[in-house]
């Protein structure tokens, strides 16, 4: 996708100003904690993506990019701060420079802005993962299960999956929901119509029966066949059409609403109760309540997220990955009132149907008593059927149920005080009415079934069409589900596959026979691991603290390989490696060599000898490696080997900052002797823990110099080389003078007394030092290309020399 | 490279369109869907499901 080739990053977090050559290659940058190395990770990923993960994410509240992205000094001007990368495009073979402002951070300038350049680094935008710090190493594999699972998802970004998942599965309950909801309107207006024609079931025949024997009576065609679209009453005057009254057919109805009245107290009563129980859990537990008030509130407002403020509160954030991760953590808080809340939706629904069958048995009565102007009781039924239908609407959501417990622990039916007497009264109305003539019934009973079948008909194409809608929503949360768990399957097949040998390949001497586990579940991922053929246990149960590191960055790999696949080209590990012990670490180097080749690494250590392991195994060179030595507040990171190490102290001496001259003086001191003892082979006291003290570790350093002139220049009288010899000689001479002032000048650099003491000096007290050791260092230098060197590298060395060969004296005397 | 998720939502419409259940037209809509948003929402999906020859419901 894309390598690095150089970065120039100015008032970005801790640094002032800084520009590293990457070359497309691994490079390295170590540093004690606090050096700024961290800064360049978070610049760089910053110009990349937009986005700094050490500012977002759990435990990041309160911190933005706006805010907290530009130097400390720079918050109040941020388009001070910026992020100018050099980058180069493998898939396009172009070069190209970003250049990313905090106060513009989604609107990089990007030269050249060809489309194929801006469609390479959007994808490059989308993936902030490729920063890894061991914050995030722990986050995946000292995590619960539950957990886990989330942080991989996020790291591959597979929250979009899980909501296009979630979206589904609620569209299916939905559309269910609405299908049971069509299916009990068939019912109800198929009982309608079965009560009007006097039919046990709706068959063809029986339906065809009933009607043929009144449009026989009145002389009309006879249907032979029902569809659809059949018209009961074809034919039929339009007067007659109209005449809606048909006194069996009401009387049935009558009968109908009032055998159903009987057991209207008895209707949904267990239904209506659990309701009841579970809104008194809301009431005896108000955080529970809050929760679920927030609840909806909340998946609203992560359904409106689109961009960096909440739609909620207006409140802006760091980015919109942000705000969401915050919306969603408070989800997540709520689990229990998400049970609760579709227990409450699920029963509500089995209410709602139970009202639309009471409502299919009132309609008629109330449209009869309508007609017939029994005002009163059309009144009654009307003012019923209003507060139903407000019932029912109530039922729907959490905030309408919550108030109902009331209504809903005695008649939650709410049926008319009344109905009982005003329904006989009204049925002994009906019933006192004159027969009608046999014509009269007949054309009222099929004018009244027609309307009765059309609406049965179109309830039915409700209902299909509803079906469909729900079958269709479920073959397609099926089918995302499916699919989705074998991608996943064959995912973490393959990620534990390559993490098992990746951790092998670190750990070769001591677990060779190393397997892994990762076991997804509902909402789970389990992680395994084999513990000396014990059998497979969390990662966190018996290995050490070292182990678990390697296995997180060996997990982080593993995902970045299953993730890019071939186009795993750049990434960045931001310490974290740092319980991994020497050995393993070297592995390690040969690990990201071997299996990733095509990678850039930008790695960084608070760990001297890690860093320097790098080098010798070859991952890095002195090119490609970076040293901080330290950090303030008006400098930035100081760089070790920075060529322009005597200007800058110059300019700190210059601004009067003594203090800082002599902390980047003594850094640099330290560097250059570390540097040194490894290039020239000089022999410290040993130390296990590796730690040299600039004292020591200086003067082995002269010592050796010291005799490996004194070798040369006899090697050179040897052989009868006497120019060289005086040469040598010379050399030597001006070497032992510089030791010389500059062993007066030590004191000057002593950590014990630096802090107490160069708070009295002055710029020129201190520039003796400092020229001091500037010609002291000078001698261990070529003028044309850098520090001298012995080879081969040991205790007996065949020459001394320097990298362009202008400088190379024989160490080996001619035998006698 | 097509990302997992890209990976899955094809699969996903491949796999629908072998589906008797959901005509041609709506998997369509899904696709367009699924493309112009990573976070679509049941309604979006609930739309698709039930206009035209799926009704009108609510």
């Amino acid at each position: 996708m894309i390598k690095l080739e150089k970065a120039h990053i100015e008032e970005m977090r801790g640094i002032r100003k800084l520009d590293i050559d990457f070359d497309k290659k691994t490079f390295a940058i170590s540093g004690p904690n606090g050096s700024g190395k961290s800064g360049v990770i978070d610049s760089i990923e910053f110009g990349l993506t937009g986005q700094i993960g050490r500012l977002t994410g759990r435990g990041t509240g309160g911190l933005t990019i706006a805010e907290h992205g530009p130097h400390v000094d720079k918050t109040r001007f941020p388009d001070a701060s910026f992020v100018e990368l050099h980058v180069f495009l493998t898939g396009l073979g172009k070069s190209v420079k970003i250049t990313r402002k905090i106060n513009a951070a989604k609107r990089p300038v990007i030269e050249p802005a060809d489309d194929d350049v801006l469609a390479v680094l959007a994808e490059v935008a989308d993936h902030p993962e490729i920063a890894l710090s061991r914050r995030e190493i722990l986050r995946f594999i000292l995590v619960e299960p539950t957990k886990r699972s989330e942080e991989i998802q996020a790291i591959l970004k597979l929250e979009e999956i899980g909501l296009i998942r979630n979206a589904l599965n609620t569209t299916q309950n939905n559309l269910q929901r609405a299908q049971r909801t069509a299916e009990v309107t068939v019912e109800t207006s198929g009982g309608s119509l079965k009560t009007h024609l006097q039919i046990a079931a709706f068959t063809a025949a029986d339906v065809l029966e009933a009607v043929n024997q009144r449009r026989k009576l009145l002389g009309l065609t006879e249907i032979a066949e029902l569809t659809a679209d059949t018209n009961l009453a074809v034919g039929l005057s339009a007067s007659a059409t109209a005449t809606a009254f048909n006194k069996q057919s009401a009387l049935r109805d009558l009968k109908a609403l009032s055998d159903a009245a009987e057991g209207f107290s008895d209707i949904g009563k267990a239904t209506a109760m659990a309701i009841v129980t579970d809104l008194e859990k809301l009431e005896r537990d108000p955080g529970l309540l809050d929760a679920l008030q927030r609840r909806a509130f909340i998946e609203k407002g992560l359904e409106l997220v689109d961009g960096p403020d909440c739609p909620l509160c207006d409140t802006p954030w760091a980015d919109e990955q942000h705000l969401s991760d915050h919306l969603r953590a408070k989800l997540e808080k709520s689990e229990e009132a998400r049970k609760l809340q579709d227990g409450l939706l699920e029963n509500g629904a089995v209410l709602m149907r139970e009202i639309i069958r009471v409502d299919g048995l009132v309609t008629p009565i109330q449209k009869m008593s309508e007609s017939e102007a029994e005002t009163a009781f059309a009144q009654l039924l009307d003012g019923w059927k209003t507060d139903l239908s407000d019932l029912r609407s109530k039922l729907a959501s959490v905030d309408g149920l919550t108030g109902l417990k009331a209504r809903l622990e005695g008649d939650w039916l709410n049926v008319p005080a009344g109905l009982g007497a005003s329904l006989t009264a009204f049925t002994a109305k009906v019933e006192a009415k004159p027969d009608q003539t046999a014509t009269m019934e007949a054309q009222t009973f099929l004018s009244t079934g027609q309307a009765r079948h059309h609406d049965y008909r179109v309830a039915q194409t409700k209902q299909r069409d509803a079906k469909k809608a729900a079958d269709a929503a479920k073959a397609a949360y099926s089918a995302y589900c499916e699919v989705m768990d074998g991608e996943l399957n064959a995912l973490y097949e393959a990620v534990q596959d390559n993490f098992s040998k990746f951790y092998r390949a670190i750990n070769s001497d001591d677990e060779s026979s190393f397997t892994a586990k990762l076991t997804p579940s509902e909402g789970k991922l389990d992680f395994g691991v084999n513990f000396y053929d014990r059998g497979l246990f969390p990662p966190g149960a018996f290995h050490s603290e070292g182990h678990q590191d390697g296995m997180g960055v060996c997990l982080y790999l593993a995902l970045m390989k299953r993730l890019f696949g071939d186009s795993f080209e750049f990434a960045m590990l931001d310490d974290v490696v740092m319980s991994v012990d020497t050995d393993h670490r070297r592995e390690f180097c040969n690990l990201l060599k071997t299996e990733f080749p095509n990678t850039q690494f930008v790695i960084t250590t608070h760990d001297r000898l890690w860093a320097e392991q790098m080098k010798s195994a070859r991952l890095i060179t002195a090119k490609t490696s970076l040293a901080f030595h330290s950090w303030s507040i008006d400098t930035g990171p100081l760089v070790e080997s920075n060529e322009d190490i005597w200007d800058d102290i110059a300019d700190q001496l210059g601004k009067g900052k003594v203090e800082s001259a002599a902390l980047s003086l003594r850094r640099h001191l330290e560097y250059v002797s570390r540097v040194l003892a490894d290039e020239l082979g000089a022999t410290p006291p040993f130390h296990s823990d590796g730690n040299y003290e600039l004292g020591e570790l200086l003067q082995s350093v002269l010592a050796r110099l010291r005799y490996l002139y004194g070798k040369a220049a006899e090697s050179a009288n040897s052989w009868g080389n006497n120019q060289l010899r005086d040469e040598i000689v010379a050399r030597r001479d001006a070497f032992s003078r510089a030791a010389a002032a500059s062993n007066v000048e030590q004191w000057a650099v002593n950590r014990a007394v630096h802090y107490n003491e160069w708070a009295r000096f002055g710029k020129r007290d201190f520039e003796p030092v400092v020229a001091a050791f500037k010609d002291l260092l000078d001698c261990f230098r070529c003028a044309k290309c850098g520090w001298l060197h012995v080879t081969p590298k040991g205790l007996q060395p065949e020459s001394l020399r320097c990298g362009c060969n202008d400088l190379n004296f024989n160490l080996t005397v001619k035998g006698r | 490279m097509p990302t997992i998720q890209q990976q899955i939502v094809e699969k996903f419409l491949a796999k629908l369109s072998e589906s008797e259940k959901v005509d041609p037209g709506k998997i369509e809509k899904l696709r367009a869907t699924l493309a112009a948003t990573k976070k679509p929402k049941a309604d979006d999906f609930v739309k698709i499901f039930t206009e035209s020859d799926g009704g009108n419901l609510k």
